[in-house]
């Protein structure tokens, strides 16, 4: 073992220690003001250590009642989380491919349903539904139209692809006050007509929001949604055709010759093969419809998605609205850093391969 | 395929971008040339290029480009440099380079807004930052309409800068190890091989990262409205001036934001329109 090699490893580990310090601290910092009193937060010299711990931050955040036990909350979270797990597990076991992922979907989505009905909770339980709605369903339509557009642009020869393409990218490029201010505007127009149409007084269940009773665009889901789909969709095409420039053409070619049609081919052989594309287009659409701000708070004026409930909280200076909005943070940051965790393979290599070509 | 297939493939996804981004983009050219009002929102009157005279004479529509070129001058070099070297770094780790990977790209996958919340927290009276300065240098540490600037640029840094990184570490795991063998035992020096093998290897990469990061620069928003909001309007971005000009609850002027609006395309297609050809070139390449 040579002195200067090991010289040069404790360099190159001390910077990167150095730079963990630098990305992690705030995200440190922010978790252990949620969990203090305020009193202490309010200290003029920071209490590092030995302060007591609350969880009052995050009562506050999720819930009506103060006097909520909260580690009834906790178990209620990890009781959910094992039994998605052994859910997952035997599905795995008992069905062949992908099925087995609908018994977790379902499960999910009842616990998310009875939660509210068991402990009484704030409107930003509210919110949190809306950021899981939005981002699933934005995750969905993008994926699926971005699929079969990647793939007629990833195997088409025209010169009508290659303006597609290039169209896309300038549209990827355009900041988002050339499209948001005429979409505030559209939906107020859509919304007028709707009500003057009496389409209005309809029920459409998932769309709707639940806490109003009139259905229309402006304030609603949908409109988040779409708006979300048509932004990334420059993004989602570009990166899935690049994953659909790597699978060889034969693939396909083998399967019409057996007959099978080129949707079929596409279905049953190539999207099989995709997965790991998917995935991180997957991923990076989430991170953009979770994430989104501008467009939620211009659309939507009292059901939010999480980002903007959270801003709400930052208005004054006292130790409280401190302490929420450290719990806020760690809450909202808490359901990504896990899917990216799971998934953080995925994720740089799709960096890597959607980036090589791009 | 024949080109029959192909619109069936791609008509949705056009249909999509056609409806929600061409029609948009035409209505805000559209509404920047009527006076509208926000509490008046059905009335608009045409008045042609006013608007446009209007935002061209107004020192906080100057004040907004001039930060913007700023922000997006500094963040995206430094943060490409800090991107490379880090992924440089992380390449000559084997054991922990998963738990580091991890910890450094947080910043990039957190939600901006809160990215920015909690970065602000550690300047705000209390924080770890505020309280570090004022044990250094014995004055408390105030957020200026000056400094603000300052923390609104490294606050972007921080968040951005683990996408250069996992994009540069993604390309070097990709640079052949014989090229890199042969250059060492040709005795060439650490950085004479970094300078004539490894970058060229990664020339692609570098244009995407520069390409992906001045657009995402230029329309910054979230950070800033958390930063500075209506407090510091000095440090506002155009997308920010944009849209409080658009929105304000008083005298939202929906035209003069879409006016400026338009000017942001033209803007960031001024810096594009290279990039745009050489592209379009590679994909007509392509197809020969």
């Amino acid at each position: 073992m040579n002195n200067r090699n090991f010289v040069s490893r404790l360099g190159v580990h001390s910077v990167l220690l150095v730079l963990v310090v630098w990305s992690v601290v705030p995200f440190l910092w922010a978790f252990q003001t949620s969990i203090k009193f305020t009193r202490d937060v309010a200290a003029k010299t920071p209490v590092l250590w030995g302060y007591e711990t609350t969880a009052n931050a995050y009562n506050a955040f999720w819930f009506k009642d103060d006097e909520i036990n909260m580690f009834s909350v906790l178990y209620f979270i990890v009781a959910v989380f094992l039994i998605a797990v052994v859910i997952g597990q035997i599905g795995k076991r008992v069905t062949v491919g992908w099925p087995w992922f609908t018994g977790v979907f379902v499960f999910l989505a009842f616990s998310l349903w009875i939660f509210p009905r068991i402990f009484e909770v704030d409107n930003n339980y509210q919110f949190f539904i809306n950021s899981l709605v939005v981002t699933v369903l934005t995750v969905l339509i993008s994926i699926s139209i971005g699929l079969l557009a990647g793939y007629g642009l990833a195997r088409y020869t025209g010169i009508s692809g290659a303006l597609i393409l290039v169209v896309a990218l300038a549209f990827r490029a355009l900041p988002r006050s050339a499209f948001v201010l005429p979409y505030f505007f559209g939906a107020k127009r859509i919304d007028q007509w709707l009500e003057n149409t009496g389409i209005a007084e309809w029920d459409f269940p998932l769309i709707d929001f639940p806490l109003i009773d009139e259905f229309g665009i402006f304030d609603s889901r949908l409109a988040i949604v779409i708006s979300l789909v048509a932004i990334n969709q420059p993004f989602t095409i570009w990166m899935l055709r690049t994953f659909f420039m790597d699978v060889p053409r034969e693939m396909e070619e083998a399967a019409m010759m057996d007959g099978a049609t080129r949707f079929e081919a596409f279905r049953k052989v190539i999207i099989p093969i995709m997965w790991p594309g998917i995935i991180a287009t997957a991923l990076f659409t989430m991170l953009l419809a979770y994430n989104e701000f501008l467009f939620v708070r211009l659309l939507a004026t009292t059901n939010w998605t999480l980002p903007v409930a959270i801003v709400s909280l930052t208005g004054g200076e006292s130790s409280r609205t401190i302490t929420e909005g450290a719990a806020a943070s760690v809450s909202i940051t808490m359901p990504i850093v896990f899917v990216i965790l799971l998934f953080q393979k995925h994720l740089v290599k799709g960096l890597g391969a959607g980036a090589v070509k791009g | 395929m024949n080109r029959r297939t192909f619109w069936g493939f791609t008509l949705p996804s056009v249909f999509v971008m056609a409806t929600l981004m061409v029609v948009p983009l035409v209505a805000t050219i559209w509404l920047s040339m009527n006076q509208l009002f926000l509490r008046d929102i059905n009335n608009p009157s045409f008045i042609g290029l006013d608007n446009y005279r209007e935002v061209l004479g107004d020192e906080e529509f100057w004040a907004a480009a001039r930060f913007t070129l700023v922000f997006v001058a500094i963040t995206v070099p430094v943060q490409m440099l800090m991107g490379l070297g880090v992924a440089l770094l992380l390449d000559t780790v084997e054991r922990v380079r998963a738990i580091y990977l991890a910890a450094l790209l947080l910043p990039f996958i957190v939600t901006p807004v809160v990215g920015t919340l909690i970065y602000k927290d550690l300047f705000d009276r209390g924080g770890l930052v505020a309280w570090l300065w004022e044990v250094i240098s014995g004055d408390p540490f105030i957020v200026t309409a000056s400094n603000v600037k300052w923390l609104i640029i490294v606050q972007a840094i921080w968040h951005v800068m683990p996408f250069a990184m996992v994009t540069f570490f993604a390309g070097l795991q990709t640079l052949p190890g014989s090229r890199v063998e042969a250059a060492s035992i040709d005795g060439a020096s650490y950085f004479r091989q970094l300078w004539h093998v490894t970058l060229p290897h990664l020339r692609v990469l570098i244009l995407f990262v520069a390409l992906v990061s001045i657009m995402d620069a230029y329309r910054v928003y979230d950070s800033v409205f958390v930063f500075a909001g209506s407090r510091f309007t000095e440090a506002h971005t155009l997308q920010v001036y944009t849209v409080e000009v658009a929105v304000d609850p008083q005298i939202g002027r929906v035209g003069k934001g879409n006016a400026i609006g338009v000017l942001n395309v033209i803007g960031i297609f001024v810096v594009l329109i290279p990039f745009l050809v050489i592209s379009y070139k590679d994909q007509i390449r392509e197809r020969h």
